[in-house]
């Protein structure tokens, strides 16, 4: 039986062409190996052969990426390649995103078994470790000799079509999937085992990770609330009635903007909420009760508020995801900072 | 190690002979020193310099090593290296480099 066939993929600077001066070299290849593909080579033994390495400016990658795909994926067709592997790439931005984007291609657009490597802070393992098998990697080159073996390990598995274990087994990053199994203790039993475990201070091991999220500081607190104009942004998913830009029940992928300048009170009538995730009965009765026109109004005219904005921002929280969420903010902020408002009420359900 | 470096360690090494060339490394922490030390004995480790793949195996020591420090003139050693010596973490950067001409070095004499 031949060899299985490797096609690798670095950038300019693991190709030994250069650093950030020569990052816009469109993508060439080499017979056989290049730079990190010798030790690659050495730790698979004869389980595989690197028969070419796609090398290619990290510049050049970001910002021709439809183009550098392309040429790429031809490359990689080229070689009738078994296995591509990219990288690994570390902590290095750029070299990061180019390695997951063509490990994803050639694993969905030409059905090639692929795979990369990658620190986790890496933009480019957030971007792409749901679709791709990233290994785990220090943060710098200096890490290649502890990131080699764990590549070519589970490179091995997949030129084998061996099945793939668990992140923790083979050393990627979790993507995400979850995978029915029966345990021969059931889930009360390990729950209450874990709690003592953390009554007693002892080590455990939690069966659900919650992802990492980013920690907002507080901005310092308003002046003169007096004089602020305030406005109104909920997750509670209140709309007007007939939800018009049909806002999704859960996993939102919009926000609504609405004008609420000659509204005092919301009402059954007028509004309503497209949230999925609680009993709609209340805030549908009167939307007030998520997103408080009727007090702010108050608070206005008896001048503990200088006005309420005219319009106010909505989504559904609902299963919406963190990275959904801090775009729509991030763009109607400006929007809200550009309209002179002072401060913003948040509600949630 | 930069890339410009190990092509000078190379070009030398292969002028005088690697029996011939000692390297002394004066980084001043032990990771940086080990992987300086790793370059020009087992190869580049981040095999992306001309000394990818290539094992010299060469003499090399820290300017904090007794093998160095004995082998110069104290004065000058306490003027230049002195107050350096009391900053770093001397042990750490020794038991470093150790390992590496332990693990690595040809000519462990």
């Amino acid at each position: 039986m031949s060899k299985k066939r490797i096609v690798h993929y670095i950038n300019q600077f693991f190709g030994g062409i250069g650093g950030e001066e020569k990052a816009d070299i469109k993508p060439e290849v080499k017979e056989g190996v290049v730079g990190p593909g010798m030790a690659l080579q050495t730790a698979l033994k004869d389980e595989g052969e690197i028969v070419a390495t796609i090398i290619c400016g990290d510049s050049y990658f970001n910002e021709n990426l439809e183009e550098a795909k392309v040429e790429v994926l031809n490359l990689v067709k080229k070689y009738d390649a078994d296995l591509f592997i990219a990288g690994p790439a570390f902590n290095a931005g750029r070299y990061g995103v180019a390695c997951g984007t063509i490990a994803d291609a050639v694993k969905n657009e030409l059905g090639i078994p692929s795979m990369t490597g990658m620190y986790p802070e890496n933009p480019g393992a957030d971007m792409f470790k749901k679709s791709v098998h990233i290994i785990e990697t220090g943060n710098s080159a200096a890490k290649m000799r502890k990131a080699i073996p764990l590549m070519a390990s589970l490179a091995t598995k997949m030129l084998h079509g061996e099945e793939i274990g668990s992140p923790e087994e083979d050393n990627y990053i979790p993507m995400g999937v979850r995978k029915n199994y029966f345990h021969d203790v059931r889930g009360s039993k390990r729950a209450v085992n874990m709690l003592m475990k953390k009554m007693s201070g002892e080590a455990f091991t939690t069966e659900y990770p919650m992802p990492n999220f980013d920690r907002v500081d507080p901005l310092p607190p308003v002046k003169d609330i007096t004089k602020a104009k305030v406005a109104l942004v909920t997750s509670g998913g209140i709309v007007p009635k007939g939800n018009p830009d049909r806002i999704e029940s859960s996993s939102a992928s919009k926000y609504g903007k609405y004008d609420i300048e000659d509204l005092g009170d919301l009402l059954e009538s007028s509004h309503e909420t497209a949230h999925g995730g609680y009993d709609p009965t209340y805030a549908n009765a009167d939307a007030d009760c998520v997103l408080p026109v009727d007090v702010l109004r108050d608070l206005e005219k008896e001048g503990k508020i200088k006005e309420l904005h005219r319009y106010f921002y909505t989504t559904t929280g609902n299963g919406t995801s963190v990275a959904s969420s801090k775009a729509f903010a991030e763009e109607f902020s400006q929007e809200l900072i550009k309209d002179g408002v002072d401060a913003v009420i948040l509600t949630s359900t | 190690m930069d890339l410009e470096n190990q092509q000078r360690v190379k070009d030398l090494t292969e002028k005088h002979g690697a029996e011939n060339v000692v390297v002394l490394i004066g980084a001043a922490e032990a990771e940086a020193a080990g992987l300086a030390a790793e370059t020009v004995t087992n190869g580049d480790p981040t095999f992306a310099g001309p000394l990818a793949g290539v094992q010299l195996g060469l003499r090399v020591f820290h300017a904090v090593e007794e093998t160095f420090k004995s082998a110069v003139d104290e004065g000058v050693y306490d003027d230049q290296i002195g107050m350096m010596e009391m900053v770093l973490e001397v042990d750490e950067i020794i038991e470093e480099m150790e390992e590496i001409r332990g693990e690595f070095g040809k000519f462990n004499d």
